[in-house]
Formats: structure tokens, C-alpha cells, sequence
């Protein structure tokens, strides 16, 4: 009976036997069942949650505003009606804490969220058009990769100084690049397979085809790319306010604190300590959910897809 | 590749830097027209049209790798000879250190996966991972401090690449070391725990392959499996990315420098730019770039040892 | 007799072979979303010295986890319990160490695919020797001198040379033979074979199961043969053991198995196989339904939902494994009603009955030619280096090929991997120019300039099946939005496709109720069937199907090969079928064209180019297949060829089977020059017939 020679090998793996009621109870349940099985994962989005909820409503505890200056209390340690003490200026410590909080979670976001669009189009673009269309967008990614694009950031960042909306932009047109070419790399495997194959020979036109079977296909790595790439977000914003590029006084942010409090980290803590919590808070939550994702997705791989740090 | 890059950075910082506003506040007051003239023998007179600015500096730089001339009339290159010395010397250690470190606790930790090490060093990574590196920084600062405190003499440096005062071979030495070590440490914790992360995973997923079954099928155990045929295998992978973390590194540097008050190429970035130095922070972005192009070729020359696929015969 | 009962001793007469590995109700079972996946249950058996012993069974159905729990082998996460005694010591329970000094010394064991399992950065010969020092106290040398030994035993060429090469520089074949020289390092007991030519091309599949027969004669060793292929049983085992669901279902020496099957699942499997000895006597018998799923089977036995036999008892106890007289064990309530002959084992499983009447009308008129192919050519660039890619040759992945296709007929391309058979199916289906030749689909030549319109209709004309339903249907869309596609490709409106859709999904035999499902939740079968539905959704004149049943197991294949007979004759279809398959070939075709380096070498008429094969490429293919009966398997004569089917980047200049031709050392010194300088023509092998083929000798 010679059978098969390119049979599939026969599955070790009880996961892929034949399809059992776990088949049938349909994907989005399946991953929110092993999800919530991950408690990391699951303190977390607890974790993010109060956050958020922190930075929304955090502002609701104080009758301080961050752009308020109480001169009878320069310098005060925690304690009080100055929940996080006040700084040489008289500046609330919490509530800057709150609103920088919030700037930083505003902007890390909307950056993750547009380079993850941006990443995704050209990359699946890249590896389904193939040929010079493909070389060329590889030659621009590399080549940004190569530039420290972080010297460019701060270049950029620093003359268009301050407007936060515009470091968004400045952001994401620096950041998409680590993240494009981790998704081309999956699209040139996804571009292979009969489905695209079979797509194209049913006369599907090429957007088409990218749009509805490569890029739905990328789903877990968009997800959890985006995650990751928030966490990306935070730092690079971090270091580009610390160093005075990114958000310019008089607004706040996490990283402009972490440079004001660094001066007198050994007189006033407090100035750095609690800015600093709030930051690996804020990115540990992320990681931690997207990892959770990644491993709800797909539970056999336990190579990250982690895209560019810093 | 970094020509280019150099080039690009030349045009971007000579587009957004205005080296003219370095002279607004001065007093007395000049004119715009003064300001100019005062900028053109640094080539960075506004009123010469861009390109052929970038011709000059670039002739120079490939002529007489001169490369420029700051605002105020200062030569880049007597800035960044020492700095590249003392930055070179940061990162350098710091990679290699990251590198070894990564990868040496993987292996320790791959073979005991799900194990109390696996799970402990893990959690550290996971954690490291998400602070940043001026945060980092800080805290290895702080315990710099406090050691030195707690042994009432200083034994490690928290500021300065050097001290002023210190002659002899060996006192020399030893300085630059208490130096050092802080700076490359926050360094170092911040770059391995990619490679422990990464390498740890591609050793994970190499275990499972089937050479490292048949490896067990001939009569090693696990560990042995995975020491002799998995990490060399997955070593490949690893080692193509030092390449491409070396800017991640280069710019962890920045901030370190800048908190260690390093007189290094990162914290002459961060000045160059606050001073409109538009020959400085290009200088700046070469270096890097170099950087990145050494890392590549050594990536290169380290994946050619380690893969006979990748020879030729 | 090698087969003891579970939990007793062997039998007197073979107490003198005490057996080498005895299996005592080995079960395995693996944790997972659903609850633990019953993989493998009490399952028993014994090897004995030098003989082979053949564990066959269809995907899912435990072979591979029964001995990977032999070795020790399986993710920690797998539970196992039973006995593994290797010469009286339970191996089940020891730890990874103790494991160690049994695994490579004790056991060897050869893996399925042989392109993964050699590690990439090591020499042939350092694997080899590192695996000999782990269990012996050799010097380098030494263990290097007898690796080369190992090396010319296995049969690869220039040994001393070789040994220095890398895995990636071996073909699958020779690659395959270092695995086995590896598993038979240190003169094991028992050598475990999983699966080991599955990956493999046919001509070079008897190759090494010759390899595989040397290792155990050298060793003396006990084998172990996974296969789900029967004709590779009949051919090399001496007793087989059937499993199916997790357990063995039937054990008896090969003769008996084969030829007095008892258990309605081994009866059912031999009737769906397609045979490639002779035409069968038209219909195939599928078995019907799937496999269970592991995840808590029930009670009764796990073939009862399946079995024509079943009767109430099967549903609610599971019978044992208990000998049947003159038949070996059997796990069947009937079994002892179907040994007796009532019911008949031939009568119990029946042709579906709309096919039972005539197989396949006469094809009196010949249709109208709807593809014409000729002279195609398809050459790919080889290039080097991962950035500055550089050309370094050329691929000739199809050279010269020409074929026509009738409506209503089928058109079989066969050859190996590599013949460039996809290729050609492939360049049919772009719909442009093709690099040299012609393609003309109903008339109109695919080079020629069109409208966005007509290449619609001829998007509509022809259509294809791919080899994978789980590749080809994308994961993400449901049954209905996959149906719908190409009918939204060419502009259909909503309603129609709609209507359409439900059409499709009667047609292939699916119900309605299936349209939301997603590709998952569906069966290997199920899922083909709606690949062939949206091949049809266009109305296609033509339809392309590339390998279209060669990832679905034996008891499944024959129902879809049904269907598209079925189909097929309903709808006045053209097939150009590529398989490599030629017992499935010969079922489904009406002509066939045999394909070698991207040539065609001989085509004609099924039955003609079956009984009258005149090309030597095409008579080592026939006979490399191996046929599902010990009988026939047996006597007859093999033409094992040598080696392996080149690279097609550098074609000799004559004729491209030369180098592995088992006629040409028997030819005179003027067509051995022919052979050598003049590529052969497709000539007529006999007047009168569309019989060619291409070749000096013949």
C-alpha cells in the first residue's frame, strides 16, 4: 500500500491529534482558558488595571495639580496632604506622578499601536510583493537599524522640543523597524503557504491577499508585539526625556521626573524612588501580559518575538 | 552602510540644528547677519547652501578625517579622541560581558528548566528587562555609595571616567578599573538579559529538535545533549544579534555616561545637541554606526566558526 | 510463533530465543486542554533476536508514543506506566542517566526524518565516533577508524573521504543510512525503526530498507519497524502487530495477518488500500468515518462507531487481546464469528453504492482537448549568500515537457521529488507566459494579451486541489468564506454566492451545518473535501490536484479518491493529477506520463504503461513500490536502483537516467555513447498506441 511518502509526521504531540471537543470550542476561549491559567499573566493585567485606573483617577485623590507650586513646602518628604512629598520647585510629587503617568501610558500606546499598523503593512507588504519591492524596504530597514536611531531620535526630538503629540510621531517613524522586520520575516514563511498560493491562483488580488490571509494569520505576533512594543515605547521615552529630548517641562512625564529626581538621589529619594517604581511597574505589567498572550497563543513556541529594547 | 548613515545623520542634524540660536542670547546682541559671518569658518554658515556645506565636511573628513569644527571654533576631533577611548572601552566591556553572562546562565538554567534556578533567574531577567537604564543606572550608583560607605573607603568610583591625580603603571591601571566597574555593571545588567531570554528559548526550542533526539538516542543524557549538540547549534542565531544590540547598548551608554558624568562620546552627544554642534553629533552618530559595523563583521566572522553550512570548501 | 500472550511466558518452542525486549502493558498518556490524551494502552509484545517485528497504524494511533516510551524518549510532561524489559531489566521508572547507558548500547533506534536528525555542525564521522565513545573505552582514532568502517557498511561511498563531510552535504538517502549506521554503533540488542523511509523517495525507500536488513544481520539485533505503509510490512516483517486508537488491535506472523485478517479494522485497512500489483477490481473500499479522538474514549471498544460488524456488546466493553486459533490475537467480540467465516471478511465492508454499478464508463468519445502543454521549460536561479545574493547555477526544474488533457479524462504525473511535477502543475496555474513553450486552457494561450474579463473566465476554467487541506484552507476563515472566495475573485454577487456555496458543500458530501466551522474543527477528510469544493466553486473545466490525497490516512484516501471519480464523471471534469503514489495513480487515471529531472520519459495509457512499462526508469519505479501481501511481496523480483535522482542544476548532456540506469552497464559501447552525448526523444513504444517513451536502449 505504499501510502504516503510526504505524509505529515504522525503527532507526538496530543495537542494536534485529531480534532477533539477542544477543536470545536473555538479559539478565542481556548486562549482566554490558558491565559487565565497563567498566574503572572493574571497579576499583570492586575497590575495594569490599577495603573490605569491610577492614572485616570489618581488625579481625583489630590487637590494638587501638577503645574501647581506650593511654596510653604520645597523639598517635603512624603507625608501630609503631599502624598509623594514636593520637589525643590514645590511641585506635588503625586500628583506629577499621576499625570506623567499618564502621559507616558497616552503616548507609549498610540506609538505601540501605529508602529505595530505601520510594522505590519510593510513588513507583510515587503515579503508578499518580493522581488525589489522587498530588497528595497529591507535595505531602509537595515539601514535604519544600523544608524543609532536613538542619536536620531534625540535629534529630531530635540528640535521639535516638547509637544508630546509630536514625539508620538517622532516615535514611531523611528520605531517601526525591529518590529517590520520581525513580522517580514514571519510574512516570507506565511507567503509560502498554499492558502496564499491557492489565494492567488482563485485570482484574489495582491492587498487582498494581504489583508485578509497574511496579516490575520500575523494575529498572535501583532498582539503580542504590541504589548512588547508598549514596554519599548516606555523606555526609549524614559531615556529620551532623562536626557532632557523628549517631553520638555513645563509638562511631565515619568522620564522627565527620573531626571529631576536624579540629581538628589541620596538627599531626596523620594524625588527618584517613586517615578522609577511607577516605570517598572508599568512595563513589568506589559511584559508580563505579553508573555501571557504569547504563551496563550501558542503554548509549544518558547522563542520570544521580542522586538527591539530600548 | 555607515557612509551613508554618517551622511544622512550630517543632513538631518545640519536640517534641525540651528547653530545660529547658540549666539542669539549672547551679549551684546548681534545681528543675524553677524551671527552668520561669525558661523562661516566652521562651515556652518546658514547662508552657504546645505549641499555645499556637506561637500566641504565631507572632503574633510575623507581627506584629512577632519571632522569639524564646533560653534564656538572648537576642533571635534581633539574632543572625541580621548572619548572615543574611554566609550570604546565601556561598551566593549559591557557587550562581552553580556554576551558571556547571557549565555552561560541559559545553559546553566535550560538544563534545568522549570527548575527553582530556571524559575529564580528568570523572574531576575524578566524584571531587569523592564527598568530603564537611567533607572538602573541610579540604583547601581546608590549601592556604589553604600558599599563605599559601609567599607569607609572608597573602593569603587561613582563619577568620572579617571582621577586627576594618579601616576604610575599600576595605580593607573587600577583607578581606571575602580572606574569601571560600576558603569559597565549597570551596563552589563541591562545587556545580558536579552541573551539569557533569547538564548535560553532558541536552547529550548534546539532541544526538542531531532538531532538533540537522536544525540539522547545514541546515549547522552539530556544534559550532555544539550551542551555538546543544542548550544552550539543555537549559538548561531545569537551570534548575528550582537550586531544588531550593539546601538541598543550604545545608547544604554548615553545614559550611563551621562549619570556616571563620563566624559565619553554619549555624554558628548548629549552635549553637542543641547550646543547646536551640528560636527559633533554627526561624529557621534559615526561612531556608533562603526560600532554596530564591527560588531556585524565580528557576528559574521563568529557565525562562520560556528557553522560548516555557512563555509565554503 | 513470536507473538506470547500478554503477561505470560513465551511459548515452549521459542524459549530457546528468549526474547530481547518484552513489552508488558505499556500505556502513555499525555496532559492536555481537554484532559489526559490516551496515546498508548497496555500494550504488550515481544522481539526476539534477529527477527522483526511490524507495528503498523494510521496517524494518532500510538506507534510512534509506544516507542518512544521504550526509550525512554517522550516529554517529561507524559505519564507511562507498564514494563519495558530489556533483557530482563524494566527500563520504565529509571532515570535519565541509568536510560543513557541502555539507549545507543542496548536499543538503537533510526528516526523518520533524516534531514533533522543528524546535527548540522558536526562531522558524519565525529557523530559517528562520539557516539561510539560514549558507550566504549576508545581512543580517537580508534573510534574514527570504525566509525569509516560503520560508514562503508551502510554503503556510503569513499567512507575515509565522507566521514570528514557534513550532514547538509548527504542527500535524505544518505543521510538516512549515517542515522542507521548511528543506531547500530555499539552492536545493539534491539534496533527501533521509526518510520524510516516515510520521508524518503521509493527508489531509495528499498535502498534502505536493504541497509536497515544489513544492520540487523550484522548485529543480530531484534527489529522494530513503525510504518504506516503495509506494503513495507508485508515486504519485511515476520510478525505484525495492527494498532489503532492507542492500542494493538491485532498481532499474528505477517502471513497470517495477511492473509486471514480478523479484526474488521485490519480487514477494512487492506481493502482501502489501493494495490499496485493490479487493477483492482474497480471501487475502492473506504471504511467510512474517522478515528476517535484519544480525549476520554468511551467504554466499548474503539473501531465499534466504525465497524460493520459491531454488535451491541461492542459499545459498552472493550474487548481484549486474546488468541484467535490459526489467526494470532485479536481484539474483537466477533472475532471468533469472523475467523469461522460468518460474516465472510470479504463481505463486511461495501463499495459505496453509487459507485458499485460500472467503475468507470468506456470512454468511447474522446473529449475536446482543454489543456495543451508543450514544449514547457521552468529554470529557477540558484543563488548564494544571504545579502549580496550572487547566481551561482541554474535549477532545470522542468525541461521540454508537452502534454494535452481531454475533457472528462485524467492525466496522472508521476515521478520523485524533484522531478519537477509540481513545477509543471504550478506554471499552469500562474496564467502567464511561461519562460519557454506553450500553455492553452481551452483554447487560448495563457502568453497571449487579455482583458481583466477573460482572465476571469480563465481563472474560472481551471482550478486547483493542493496536497494539504490543513496548508492550503486558511486557518483563520470559516468553511462558508472559504467557499466564498474565488466566487468574490471573479465577481459573483452576494446572493448567488451564497446560493452557490450550499450547492459546493452537497455536491463534496458536507453538511450544510459545517459552514461556520473553521478549518480546525474539522477532519483531515472533511477538510480535503472542502478544498475540492472550492476548487469547484468556479464551475473549472480543469482542475489541477497536486498530490490530493497523500496527507490523509489509508482509511480516509479511499473515500476521497471516490469522490473525485464521482465528481469527475458528474461534472465531465478534466484531472491533471501529480502523485508519487503509483498504486493511487493507477486507480485514478486514465493516462499517466512518468516525469525524471523535469523530463517526461514515458507516458501512455494506464494499463499499457502498468503491464507493459518500457522505459527503465518507469520499470524500477513499479517495482520499487512495495506491495500490501507477503506473498507477492516476497517473491517477486525488486530493481533496486542505485543512488539518488540528482540536483537539477547540472543535467548531463544525454540522457538524464544514465547515471542510475540499470541497463546501461549491459549496453554495447555505441548506445552507451548515445546514452552518454544524445538526449532521447519521446518515440511510440508500439504502433497504434499513444505509448512513448524515451530512451536509446529500448
Amino acid at each position: 500500500m505504499a501510502t504516503t511518502v510526504t505524509s505529515l509526521p504522525e503527532p507526538l504531540d496530543p495537542g494536534t491529534t485529531n480534532p477533539g471537543p477542544t477543536a470545536r470550542a473555538g479559539g478565542g476561549r481556548l486562549y482566554l482558558r490558558r491565559f487565565a491559567r497563567n498566574r503572572s499573566a493574571l497579576f499583570g493585567v492586575a497590575l495594569l488595571v490599577l495603573l490605569v485606573l491610577f492614572s485616570v483617577c489618581g488625579g481625583y485623590l489630590t487637590h494638587f495639580s501638577y503645574t501647581d507650586v506650593d511654596f510653604t513646602a520645597l523639598t517635603q518628604p512624603p507625608g501630609g496632604t503631599h502624598y509623594f512629598g514636593t520637589n525643590q520647585g514645590g511641585n506635588d510629587v503625586y500628583a506629577e506622578a499621576v499625570h506623567g503617568l499618564q502621559r507616558s501610558l497616552v503616548i507609549a500606546v498610540s506609538v505601540s499601536a501605529l508602529t505595530i499598523v505601520l510594522a505590519a503593512v510593510i513588513g507583510a507588504g515587503a515579503a508578499y510583493f518580493g522581488g525589489h519591492v522587498e530588497r528595497l524596504t529591507l535595505t531602509v530597514i537595515h539601514f535604519l537599524l544600523v544608524v543609532p536611531s536613538f542619536l536620531i531620535l534625540a535629534l529630531v526630538s530635540h528640535h521639535l522640543a516638547g509637544d508630546w503629540r509630536v514625539l508620538i510621531l517622532v516615535l514611531t517613524v523611528f520605531g517601526w523597524m525591529s518590529t517590520a522586520r520581525v513580522i517580514w520575516s514571519v510574512s516570507t514563511s506565511l507567503r509560502e503557504r498554499d492558502y496564499v498560493l491557492a489565494a492567488e491562483f482563485m485570482g484574489v488580488r495582491p492587498w487582498r491577499i494581504i489583508l485578509r490571509h497574511i496579516i490575520p494569520n500575523l494575529g498572535s505576533l501583532l498582539i503580542v508585539n504590541l504589548t512588547l512594543g508598549v514596554v519599548a515605547t516606555v523606555l526609549s521615552e524614559t531615556a529620551l526625556s532623562f536626557l532632557g529630548f523628549g517631553v520638555q517641562t513645563p509638562d511631565v512625564s515619568l522620564g522627565t521626573m527620573l531626571a529631576d529626581g536624579s540629581g538628589t538621589i541620596t538627599t531626596a529619594p523620594w524625588l527618584f524612588g517613586y517615578p522609577a517604581a511607577l516605570v517598572v511597574l508599568l512595563t513589568l505589567s506589559m511584559t508580563l501580559v505579553g508573555d501571557g498572550l504569547r504563551d496563550a497563543f501558542d503554548p509549544h513556541s518558547t522563542t520570544g518575538a521580542r522586538g527591539g529594547r530600548r | 552602510m555607515i557612509v551613508v548613515a554618517t551622511n544622512v545623520t550630517y543632513l538631518l542634524a545640519a536640517w534641525f540644528l540651528d547653530p545660529r540660536s547658540n549666539y542669539r542670547g549672547l551679549r551684546p546682541v548681534r545681528t543675524e547677519e553677524q551671527i552668520d559671518h561669525a558661523l562661516a569658518p566652521y562651515n556652518l554658515d546658514p547662508r552657504a547652501p546645505l549641499a555645499d556645506r556637506w561637500w566641504h565636511w565631507f572632503s574633510d573628513v575623507l581627506l584629512h578625517f577632519d571632522w569639524g569644527k564646533s560653534p564656538v571654533g572648537a576642533s571635534v576631533n581633539s574632543e572625541i579622541g580621548f572619548r572615543v577611548v574611554v566609550s570604546g572601552q565601556l561598551v566593549t566591556a559591557a557587550t562581552l560581558l553580556s554576551v558571556v553572562a547571557g549565555v552561560a546562565l541559559s545553559v546553566f538554567t535550560a538544563s534545568r528548566q522549570y527548575g527553582w534556578w530556571d524559575r529564580m533567574t528568570q523572574l531576575v531577567s524578566v524584571f531587569l528587562f523592564n527598568v530603564p537604564a537611567a533607572v538602573a543606572a541610579l540604583a547601581v550608583v546608590f549601592a556604589g555609595i553604600w558599599l563605599n560607605q559601609h567599607l569607609g573607603w572608597r573602593l569603587l568610583y561613582v563619577a568620572g571616567e579617571k582621577s586627576p591625580d594618579v601616576s604610575g603603571l599600576w595605580p593607573t591601571v587600577a583607578d581606571r578599573f575602580q572606574h569601571l566597574v560600576l558603569p559597565t555593571l549597570s551596563l552589563t545588567l541591562l545587556g545580558y538579559v536579552g541573551y539569557h531570554l533569547t538564548q535560553r528559548s532558541l536552547l529550548l526550542d534546539n532541544i526538542n529538535s531531532d538531532f538533540v533526539r537522536t544525540a539522547r538516542a545514541t546515549g547522552l543524557t539530556r544534559a550532555q545533549a544539550i551542551r555538546r549538540h543544542a548550544l552550539r547549534a543555537s549559538l548561531i542565531p545569537t551570534a548575528t544579534s550582537v550586531a544588531f544590540s550593539i546601538p541598543a547598548i550604545f545608547t544604554g551608554a548615553v545614559i550611563t555616561e551621562t549619570v556616571f558624568g563620563w566624559n565619553g562620546m554619549g555624554q558628548y552627544f548629549v552635549q553637542t545637541i543641547a550646543k547646536n554642534d551640528v560636527h559633533g553629533a554627526v561624529a557621534v552618530a559615526a561612531f556608533g554606526a562603526g560600532m554596530t559595523a564591527i560588531g556585524a563583521i565580528l557576528a559574521d566572522i563568529a557565525v562562520v566558526v560556528l557553522d560548516p553550512r555557512v563555509r565554503v570548501r | 510463533m513470536t507473538v506470547a500472550t500478554p503477561g505470560t511466558h513465551p511459548p515452549a518452542e521459542s524459549a530457546a530465543t528468549a526474547p530481547v525486549l518484552s513489552v508488558r502493558g505499556l500505556s502513555v498518556a499525555f496532559p492536555s486542554e481537554a484532559g489526559p490524551v490516551q496515546a498508548v494502552r497496555e500494550v504488550s509484545f515481544d522481539v526476539l533476536p534477529g527477527r522483526t517485528l511490524g507495528i503498523v497504524g494510521e496517524s494518532g494511533s500510538g506507534k510512534s508514543a509506544t516507542v518512544m516510551g521504550v526509550m525512554g524518549l517522550l516529554p517529561e510532561t507524559a505519564q507511562v506506566s507498564g514494563r519495558v524489559l530489556l533483557g530482563g531489566r524494566d527500563l520504565v521508572g529509571l532515570g535519565d542517566r541509568e536510560l543513557s547507558a541502555v539507549r545507543g548500547n542496548d536499543i538503537g533506534m533510526v528516526f523518520q526524518d533524516p534531514l533533522s536528525a543528524l546535527t548540522p555542525i558536526f562531522s558524519i564521522g565525529r557523530q559517528l565516533s562520539d557516539a561510539l565513545r560514549v558507550h566504549q573505552d576508545l581512543t580517537r582514532q580508534a573510534a574514527w577508524n570504525r566509525a569509516v568502517e560503520l560508514l562503508d557498511l551502510v554503503g556510503i561511498a569513499e567512507p575515509h573521504r565522507n566521514a570528514r563531510a557534513f550532514p547538509h552535504e548527504f542527500s535524505g538517502g544518505m543521510r538516512q543510512r549515517v542515522v542507521i549506521a548511528l543506531a547500530m554503533a555499539n552492536s545493539p540488542s534491539v534496533i527501533v525503526a521509526d518510520e524510516p523511509t516515510t520521508a524518503l523517495d521509493v527508489t531509495v525507500q528499498a535502498q534502505i530498507l536493504d541497509v536497515l536488513r544489513t544492520a540487523q544481520t550484522e548485529t543480530g539485533a531484534g527489529l522494530v519497524l513503525i510504518t504506516h505503509d503495509l506494503g513495507v510490512v508485508a515486504g519485511y516483517a515476520d510478525d505484525v502487530a495492527v494498532m489503532y486508537a492507542g492500542r494493538i488491535v491485532e498481532q499474528a506472523g505477517a502471513n497470517e495477518l495477511f492473509g486471514r485478517p480478523t479484526m474488521p479494522y485490519t480487514i477494512g485497512l487492506l481493502g482501502a488500500v489501493p494495490r499496485p500489483e493490479a487493477r483492482a477490481s474497480g471501487q475502492l473500499v473506504p471504511i467510512g468515518g474517522e478515528p476517535p479522538s484519544l480525549v476520554g474514549l468511551s467504554a466499548g471498544c474503539s473501531f465499534a462507531d466504525r465497524c460493520p460488524a459491531a454488535v451491541d456488546r461492542c459499545h459498552s466493553q472493550e474487548p481484549p487481546l486474546t488468541a484467535v486459533p490459526g489467526h494470532g490475537q485479536v481484539a474483537c467480540w466477533r472475532a471468533p464469528d469472523i475467523a469461522g467465516g460468518n460474516p465472510a471478511a470479504s463481505s463486511l465492508f461495501s463499495p459505496p453504492e453509487a459507485a458499485v454499478e460500472e467503475h468507470r464508463p468506456d470512454r468511447q468519445v474522446p473529449g475536446e482537448t482543454v489543456l495543451r502543454v508543450a514544449e514547457l521549460a521552468r529554470t529557477f536561479p540558484i543563488t548564494k549568500g544571504a545579502l549580496l545574493k550572487r547566481r551561482v547555477g541554474t535549477l532545470h526544474a522542468v525541461s521540454d515537457v508537452s502534454f494535452a488533457l481531454r475533457a472528462g479524462e485524467t492525466l496522472g504525473l508521476v515521478g520523485e521529488s524533484g522531478s519537477g511535477k509540481t513545477t509543471t502543475l504550478l506554471e499552469i496555474m500562474r496564467l502567464r507566459p511561461p519562460e519557454h513553450g506553450l500553455i492553452e486552457i481551452a483554447g487560448t494561450d495563457v502568453a497571449a494579451p487579455r482583458s481583466t474579463e477573460q482572465t476571469q473566465r480563465l481563472r474560472r476554467t481551471v482550478q486547483i486541489v493542493m496536497q494539504d487541506p490543513m496548508g492550503s484552507l486558511d486557518p483563520r476563515l470559516p468553511v462558508f468564506r472559504l467557499l466564498a472566495e474565488p466566487l468574490q475573485a471573479v465577481g459573483t454577487d452576494r446572493d448567488a454566492v451564497r446560493i452557490r456555496v450550499s450547492e459546493l458543500l452537497s455536491l463534496v458530501g458536507l453538511d450544510a451545518s459545517l459552514a461556520d466551522r473553521f478549518p480546525a474543527a474539522l477532519s483531515g477528510g472533511q477538510r480535503q473535501r472542502v478544498a475540492i469544493a472550492r476548487a469547484l466553486a468556479t464551475e473549472p473545466r480543469i482542475v489541477v490536484l497536486d498530490e490530493p490525497v497523500s496527507a490523509l490516512d489509508v482509511s480516509i484516501q479511499a473515500d476521497v479518491i471516490n469522490l473525485l471519480t464521482k465528481l469527475q464523471r458528474e461534472l465531465d471534469l478534466a484531472y491533471l493529477i501529480v502523485a508519487h503514489d503509483l498504486a493511487v495513480m493507477r486507480q485514478v487515471s486514465d493516462r499517466i506520463a512518468v516525469m525524471y529531472l523535469g523530463h517526461i520519459v514515458e507516458s501512455g495509457d494506464t494499463e499499457d504503461l502498468f503491464t507493459h512499462a518500457r522505459h527503465p526508469y518507469t520499470e524500477a519505479l513499479l517495482s520499487a513500490i512495495p506491495v500490501p501481501d507477503p506473498q507477492v511481496e516476497r517473491s517477486r523480483e525488486h530493481i533496486v536502483l542505485k543512488g539518488e535522482q540528482p540536483s537539477a542544476s547540472r543535467l548531463p548532456r544525454g540522457c538524464v537516467f544514465a547515471d542510475r540506469c540499470p541497463l546501461y552497464p549491459l549496453l554495447d559501447g555505441g548506445t552507451q555513447q548515445r546514452c552518454r552525448t544524445e538526449r532521447p526523444l519521446l518515440r511510440p513504444a508500439a504502433s497504434g498506441t499513444d505509448h512513448r517513451h524515451a530512451c536509446h536502449a529500448r
